[in-house]
């Protein structure tokens, strides 16, 4: 039961299916977490923040902006081709191939940053050059690929399956996937700390993990 | 030069308009605003499409319509001075007379007196400078039919007798066909060798101007050729003379036939005026009040009670004529005709 | 007292008005030292963006001329059925989000679109979206520039000899002009300003679809220093069209305007 007024959460847009899930009472703003992250520099009236990694709220940290950032999830990489595959990709190999229409995030946008890793990590840095778009945040690469336009994109395992019937899913080997670490932080100028406080313990408990592990979020280690 | 041959029919937004005449020289259209005096024009230079007939100039074919043919406005050699001029504001008058490209411009500034404006665009020039500019304009493509519209009617009333003069001039000068179109049937007379009063869509009567004024065909003819038109009662008096009875109660005699519902014409310069009554050869004397009192020129128009009767300056000031007072109409029962109604 | 009041009123109100317009546009030249600002310049991220718009402004410019001309022409001087709704066709991309001309490209040039193209990712398709955003802009400003043109004076032309094309390049062309270069600046900002349909049509690719707007929301999460000098370099760049339009000597039509009395 809530009492207390809603509180304002920014989310990495990875989180826009499972969040209401787990609390639908709050007022939430997905968007890139650089992006933001910039708000909250720029004095948005947000509560808590919840990042796609750990280095943007930890950055906040030394700022003086957020309180000690608490990972909370995890999640990892995939690769998406449209439902009819036009360019017939059927492996993360297949990228060296020239002419292929890849979408990935910009990088600063934690997944984006996340996708170069994955590349070189699979000795694949020469796929960059396929790269027809550097998009602000992951909902913008799945939208691509789920509408045919790109052949190739690169989401989060969470983000492929809240459009299942649209797009296919190529994986990606466990041993070249980055560490993929969501973290949240109270905002310092929140006026609602005690609420935001106890939102963050929400998040650890057992109840909010089931739910996050059900989206296909990872468990925590 | 050859005769420019007109026979078609123009459907307008309100009715259709019929012509079929012939110009050699000049002929004037004249008739109220709105019979389509101006779209005849614009059907002869090819801007509006008549739905039948043909318009010819000598062994050229401009329009026949039963056969398909319809010449462009530029494949037509018209020469059209429009109503406001139209002239072009972005080019100056030596870059309009020249738009036909013919040559002769110089030739053409001089002739009309607006050498010293070649270089002035038309936006500061007066009425009568871009009058002349359009002509020189319109002639400097050497047509083989020229048409004015309303050419008098954007002149102040000073200017528009002078220009009257000079057109006139040069009309008869040109020996081209020309068409020109007026409200003022004054002008028309002035310039034209024949008119021709359009009313609703038809061409009424075709003739000089004399002829017109004379042998008036009927009451709107009559009208606007400036005659008194006054309603009344006819019926066969003696002495083979026909007694009109008008609405207020007065007694005309007109030498001419007429039975019923008639309209007696009367010229204004027809009758007399006096101060008091005289018994004399005319035969009909209107008593009235003076409603107004006209200087036109060296002569002035008196209206007395329904009629309006022309006298010289000189006499109107010896009558002492004013707004108000009473005087007597009289005319001769031979000065008046009967038309229908 | 009340007028005292009223006009007090009238003058804090324009001082509002005027104050919230100009402010923004100052604050981002105060956020940065000048001197930063140029420095920025040098950026491989701002002179690239400058180049793709620039190239695909002008591409899509010369098309909106090309094409809209003849299209306003058409429209101003005949009266067909239909006509009112063509017009308001045109005019309807003004009214709509950028977004969502955005998705109606995609729809129709995209690779799944009704035309199966492969045209989104290039630079051709910024040069659409900003065609489509800006054109009526120009077409809408060509329609009345023609049709203030004085029938009577078109008609003239005809006369005396010369046929539709010639009059149109000799009359109407010459007298619509002031209208029709008003429109084409117009319609040059917007198309230079241009981020949604851009963004969702072309998607986002430093040197060859990034242009300066798409690079000011691109770095703002990055660099908010070149993000200022991006905008600072699109106000300058705008407002250098607007003092040029000003000041075209053929912009002012009232030459052409004369008293209808002798």
């Amino acid at each position: 039961m809530h009492l207390a007024a809603a509180l304002t959460v920014f989310a990495a847009a990875s989180l826009t299916t499972v969040m209401p899930q787990i609390d639908s009472h709050q007022q939430y703003s997905f968007d890139g977490s650089n992006a933001l992250a910039s708000q909250i520099r720029q004095g948005a009236p947000a509560d808590v923040f919840e990042s796609a990694n750990t280095a943007i709220p930890q950055q906040l940290y030394d700022e003086g902006l957020v309180e000690k950032p608490v990972v909370f999830t995890r999640n990892a990489l995939i690769m998406i081709v449209p439902k009819a595959n036009p360019a017939h990709l059927h492996s993360v190999y297949d990228l060296r191939r020239d002419g292929i229409k890849l979408v990935v995030a910009a990088p600063g946008v934690p997944v984006g940053d996340y996708t170069r890793t994955v590349l070189h990590n699979l000795g694949l840095d020469s796929a960059l050059s396929n790269v027809v778009s550097n998009e602000n945040d992951v909902r913008a690469v799945l939208a691509k690929v789920a509408l045919g336009e790109a052949d190739a994109g690169f989401v989060y395992t969470t983000d492929a399956r809240t459009v299942r019937g649209k797009v296919a899913t190529i994986g990606i080997r466990w041993s070249a996937q980055p560490i993929v670490q969501y973290a949240v932080a109270v905002v310092r100028s929140s006026s609602h700390k005690a609420a935001a406080r106890a939102f963050v313990a929400k998040l650890l408990r057992p109840t909010a993990q089931m739910r996050l592990q059900a989206a296909g979020f990872l468990r925590l280690k | 030069m050859a005769a420019l041959r007109l026979d078609f029919t123009l459907p307008l937004r309100d009715f259709e308009l019929t012509l079929a005449l012939d110009v050699v020289r000049t002929v004037a259209l004249v008739g109220p605003s709105g019979a389509g005096k101006t779209s005849v024009l614009r059907a002869i230079a090819g801007l509006a499409r008549p739905s039948a007939g043909r318009i010819e100039l000598g062994d050229e074919t401009w329009l026949d319509v039963e056969r398909g043919i319809d010449l462009r406005p530029e494949e037509r050699r018209v020469g059209l001075v429009f109503q406001e001029y139209a002239l072009f504001p972005h080019l100056s008058v030596r870059g309009n007379v020249a738009y036909g490209g013919r040559g002769r411009v110089d030739e053409l500034l001089e002739r009309f007196h607006i050498a010293h404006l070649a270089e002035v665009k038309p936006g500061t020039l007066s009425g009568g400078e871009r009058q002349r500019v359009a002509l020189a304009r319109a002639l400097a493509r050497e047509p083989a039919v020229l048409l004015l519209d309303e050419p008098l009617s954007a002149l102040d009333a000073h200017t528009k007798s002078q220009v009257r003069g000079e057109l006139s001039e040069l009309l008869h000068g040109l020996d081209l066909p020309t068409v020109l179109v007026t409200h003022d049937y004054e002008d028309a007379a002035a310039l034209a060798d024949e008119v021709g009063v359009i009313v609703d869509g038809k061409l009424r009567q075709l003739a000089a101007p004399a002829e017109l004024v004379a042998r008036p065909k009927d009451a709107f003819v009559a009208s606007f050729t400036g005659a008194n038109l006054l309603h009344g009662i006819a019926r066969r008096a003696g002495d083979d003379l026909t007694e009109v009875r008008l609405p207020g109660g007065e007694q005309l005699f007109s030498s001419d036939h007429g039975e019923g519902e008639v309209g007696v014409v009367v010229y204004p310069w027809e009758i007399s005026v006096a101060r008091s009554h005289t018994v004399d050869s005319a035969l009909n004397v209107v008593r009235g009040e003076i409603g107004s009192v006209v200087e036109v020129g060296n002569r002035v128009r008196v209206r007395i009670g329904p009629v309006t009767a022309e006298i010289t300056a000189s006499s109107s000031e010896r009558l002492e004529l004013a707004r108000g007072g009473v005087a007597y109409a009289t005319f001769k029962a031979t000065g008046t005709r009967i038309v229908s109604l | 007292m009340r007028r005292v009041v009223a006009a007090l009123g009238v003058f804090l109100a324009t001082f509002v008005a005027l104050g919230f317009l100009a402010l923004p546009i100052v604050a981002i030249f105060v956020r940065v030292p000048p001197g930063r600002l140029i420095a920025q310049l040098g950026n491989p991220v701002v002179t690239d963006a400058l180049l793709v718009s620039l190239e695909t402004t002008l591409v899509a410019q010369a098309l909106i001329l090309a094409f809209g001309t003849p299209a306003a022409y058409v429209l101003a001087s005949r009266r067909f059925r239909g006509r009112g709704l063509l017009v308001t066709l045109v005019e309807l991309p003004l009214v709509l989000p950028p977004a969502v001309a955005g998705i109606g490209l995609l729809a129709a040039f995209g690779r799944t679109g009704l035309l199966h193209t492969s045209i989104p990712f290039t630079q051709a398709a910024v040069v659409l979206a900003v065609a489509f955003v800006a054109s009526p802009l120009y077409v809408r400003a060509g329609i009345a520039a023609f049709e203030g043109v004085d029938a009577n004076v078109v008609a003239a032309s005809r006369t005396l000899g010369a046929g539709p094309v010639r009059t149109f390049f000799r009359v109407v062309l010459p007298l619509a002009r002031a209208g029709l270069v008003a429109g084409a600046a117009l319609a040059f900002a917007r198309g230079l300003g241009e981020f949604g349909a851009t963004i969702m049509f072309a998607g986002s690719l430093r040197g060859v679809t990034q242009t300066l707007p798409l690079a000011v929301y691109s770095q703002f999460d990055v660099n908010f220093e070149v993000a200022l000098a991006v905008s600072a370099l699109l106000v300058l760049i705008s407002a250098a069209l607007l003092v040029a339009l000003k000041w075209l000597p053929s912009a002012s039509t009232s030459r052409f305007r004369f008293a209808t009395s002798s």
